[in-house]
């Protein structure tokens, strides 16, 4: 059993990768150049971000540099991600149960990278670390951290959990858009903070026990894990790493593309070479949309033929 | 009024789906009257699906068997398998999958739409109500994933299913307020479009105004008003003679000259319904000294492209005859009049869809605008303009191409009185008539935009004028965009809001040459004066 223990663990990471690679590779290859689709404001335009502005405000602008502030797109999509501002300002009674619930994640995540990289440290110069056997100064300082860390972001998630189902079952029309996979999606994520809770409630130090349990995935060495709460946690997180790529939780990954490709993509062609050369391309396509004005005879044609025709010839 | 509508009703109940009556609205400051829904006779359901409420945009017929029902589904599937791929959807298929897949249906959204506001927030009305039926269809029938049924909800799939999401896909005005307050990035205004694209590209269903007298008009005598290239030259020349008596400035203007800096392209719809306009731009370039030129090539001159509202191989055809204008004329860019969809259409759609060598940068008029006030070139005088001014912010200019401040500009220039509505700029509302509907006024349509669609708009200006509403003071509503005027002219005529508050409305250039010095008084006419 502690074996299947560890293979369900690598069989979570490596599914969580594959299946997002599978699914972001889906995502570029749906289209090598959709059409512009920028919504303002647009972090990128700078100053004129603050009204919503454009560079299409600008006398002539093709004949000018195209200028990004790529930081402030890199500092928009974190204030959105770390603070859920759109959530905020457009619906705020959601959000205070939902960003607990978010938070408690990020904190989640944060303190499972923390610990990966004093485990790593751990076996490349301190090999006593990570069991906290050789416990004092930075590493101690550390473990308090993690354990913090670790109690914040389960009472988050359990708390900010809760809460969103019970607003998904009380509030009419949220309820008319829940289905079975809502409930399931933050229930898991209810249990996983809940057991997480017990075992850190329940043993010494849960910064020890997890580090150990990261030190024995990265070593292959498959030793029993003595804590069934702390196990039952972990079959919850596996769980949830497996699924999110699967179910409308992918947003994690595709937030990024959908704020930084679509709603702020707004590089114009004048200025972009490489679109340039993909459009004539684009409209080699071949299309079967079978309404009259378009393919309707059932003749191959390509967009390019399409647009080069007369509406009422395509009969 | 059958507020608590679920999602599955549209495929289980028979006859109308819900009906929205006057107590249902929210009140506003102005005195809007309700427009009685023209009742809908046996004969007229018995050929027409008028299956969702007393509107019916798409005329789509009733089946009359079971085979003809099973056709009409089948067609539907057919386009939505093709609307998910590449090859013949590659302008839009990666905003399309992530707002098929990333929602989490917390229903942000929802405040955030004028419709759902004022319908009396009615569920019908919630952005994601056509969405969640066409996400679950395509999870179900298309995508066909397991357990779809219990992992997004079940949804029966007949014609009364199909007909009734046609007909939502028409219940949205495109203005993507909703995508923008999306804290994931989903976006049920292009799902709304995406849908309108199966109907005209696979099963020949469009609205008649956006297709026959739209874009195929548009495609073959030049403009979908029907106009000839003799026949707007001959308006325009006529335009020319009424505005220099009028004003007392000689006006020309030129056609097809070879080689000018710029092509203006004016919504053609101007020249029959709004002629001041035109005579106002052509006045202001003339006095401005600019080299310009209008076009008689076909398209060139009607800058609209209703394409951009329902199918993307009506979009590409027009948006390729606006650049072959441009280019056949040599001019170095094209200007793009007062309407806002021909401003989207044309500079940031056609973009990725015409190639590059076809192409002639496209410039919007408010930048042209501004900078011609602001280099002092016309000599201009804002105490004309000393009445309470608001601007109406066209959601494809503005929030869709984020040109926020050249009209402001020239507006704090000309006008002493100028206030902004309530949620403007890119927090704009959209007029009511935006994604064509300014254009229809058959089957309950215009009903529909008076009672629902554009009570936003006429909240904003209620706001924007509290203090100043009643008949003593004149006050200019400016809305810069042919279909926003349209709107925003039946909305007031019906209420009689002309005599009970002194407004007009008009475009940002009719304000300028109002105020031009050399120009006789009085350019912008109210109630009484016209």
């Amino acid at each position: 059993m502690t074996t299947l223990f560890y293979l369900l663990g690598y069989l979570a990471v490596a599914a969580f990768v594959v299946l997002s690679c599978i699914k972001i590779s889906g995502y570029l290859q749906a289209s090598p150049l959709h059409v512009r689709w920028e919504l303002y404001p647009v972090p990128h335009e700078g100053k004129k971000a603050a009204y919503g502005g454009s560079f299409m405000e600008n006398t002539e602008w093709w004949k000018q540099g195209r200028h990004v502030e790529h930081l402030c797109d890199i500092l928009g999509i974190f204030k959105e991600v770390l603070l859920l501002e759109a959530t905020f300002k457009h619906n705020n009674k959601l959000w205070f149960r939902t960003y607990p619930f978010h938070f408690g994640m990020y904190m989640l995540m944060g303190g499972t990278i923390i610990l990966t990289i004093t485990v790593l440290c751990g076996m490349l110069g301190a090999s006593e670390i990570w069991t906290g056997m050789n416990m004092g100064g930075v590493v101690a300082f550390i473990h308090n951290v993690i354990n913090a860390i670790v109690m914040i972001g389960a009472f988050g998630i359990l708390g900010g959990g809760i809460a969103l189902i019970c607003r998904r079952r009380s509030d009419q029309g949220l309820k008319n858009y829940t289905t079975a996979e809502h409930y399931l999606n933050i229930g898991v994520f209810v249990l996983f903070a809940f057991f997480t809770l017990v075992a850190w409630a329940v043993n010494p130090d849960y910064a020890v026990l997890a580090g150990t349990f990261i030190h024995n995935l990265l070593t292959g060495n498959f030793e029993a894990i003595e804590s069934v709460s702390f196990v039952i946690s972990m079959l919850c997180g596996f769980f949830v790493l497996l699924w999110i790529p699967l179910s409308n939780m992918q947003h994690l990954l595709f937030k990024y593309f959908m704020y930084h490709d679509i709603r702020w993509g707004d590089t114009p062609t004048a200025q972009s070479p490489k679109n340039q050369a993909i459009i004539p391309e684009l409209l080699k396509k071949q299309v079967t949309w079978a309404a009259p004005h378009i393919a309707g005879d059932g003749t191959p044609k390509s967009w390019l033929d399409i647009a080069t025709s007369k509406s009422t010839t395509q009969k | 009024m059958n507020k608590n509508v679920k999602i599955t009703d549209v495929s289980t109940v028979e006859g109308q789906l819900i009906s929205i009556e006057a107590e249902d609205l929210p009140p506003q400051r102005l005195d809007l009257e309700f427009m009685p829904w023209k009742p809908i006779t046996e004969e007229q359901k018995k050929s027409v699906a008028y299956i969702l409420d007393e509107v019916s945009v798409l005329n789509i017929p009733v089946p009359q068997n079971k085979e003809e029902e099973e056709e009409l589904v089948n067609k539907f599937l057919s386009g939505m398998r093709k609307l998910f791929t590449t090859e013949n959807n590659f302008t839009c298929l990666p905003m399309l999958e992530t707002s098929m897949d990333n929602c989490v249906q917390c229903n942000s959204c929802s405040s955030a739409c004028h419709l759902y506001e004022m319908s009396g927030e009615h569920e019908m009305y919630r952005p994601n109500y056509r969405s969640e039926i066409f996400r679950r269809i395509y999870k179900q029938y298309v995508k066909k994933e397991p357990f779809a049924k219990w992992r997004y909800g079940d949804m029966g799939l007949n014609w009364k299913t199909v007909a009734r999401l046609g007909e939502l896909s028409y219940r949205c005005n495109l203005c993507r307020r909703c995508a923008q307050t999306c804290p994931i990035g989903v976006d049920n205004g292009l799902i709304a479009r995406e849908i309108r694209k199966i109907f005209s590209q696979e099963m020949g269903i469009a609205p008649k105004e956006l297709h026959e007298k739209g874009t195929v008009l548009q495609d073959m005598v030049g403009s979908s008003t029907g106009m000839t290239e003799q026949v707007v030259k001959d308006n325009v020349e006529f335009i020319d003679e009424d505005y220099s008596e009028i004003t007392g400035v000689e006006i020309h203007t030129p056609f097809d000259v070879q080689g000018a800096d710029i092509l203006l392209i004016h919504n053609a719809g101007e020249v029959i319904a709004w002629p001041e306009n035109i005579a106002a731009f052509s006045l202001i370039f003339q006095e401005a000294g600019l080299s310009w030129t209008l076009s008689s090539k076909c398209a060139g001159y009607d800058g609209v492209n209703y394409g951009v509202f329902y199918d993307d191989a009506q979009l590409a055809r027009i948006a390729l005859l606006h650049m072959q204008a441009a280019k056949e004329l040599g001019v170095k860019k094209i200007v793009i009049g007062e309407c806002g969809h021909a401003h989207k259409a044309m500079t940031v759609i056609a973009d990725r869809v015409i190639p590059y060598e076809l192409q002639v940068p496209r410039e919007s008029c408010y930048v042209t605008l501004r900078d011609i006030v602001m280099s002092g070139r016309l000599k201009l005088d804002p105490s004309r303009n000393n009445f309470p001014v608001t601007l109406h912010d066209p959601c494809n200019i503005v929030r869709l191409m984020g040109i926020v401040q050249p009209q402001r500009e020239i507006l704090h220039k000309i006008a002493p009185q100028f206030r902004e509505m309530p949620c403007h700029g890119v927090d704009n509302y959209c007029c009511g008539g935006g994604s064509g509907f300014a254009i229809m006024s058959r089957n309950n349509i215009e009903e529909w935009r008076g009672n629902i669609s554009g009570r936003k708009k006429m909240w904003q200006i209620g706001e924007a004028f509290k203090e100043c509403l009643g008949p003593e003071t004149k006050k200019y509503i400016c809305a810069p965009c042919s279909n926003c005027k349209g709107q925003i002219r039946e909305m007031l005529a019906h209420s009689n809001l002309y005599e009970k508050n002194s407004f007009a409305y008009g475009g940002l250039v009719e304000l300028i040459v109002n105020c031009m010095e050399n120009v006789n008084p009085g350019y912008i006419k109210w109630g009484e004066e016209e």
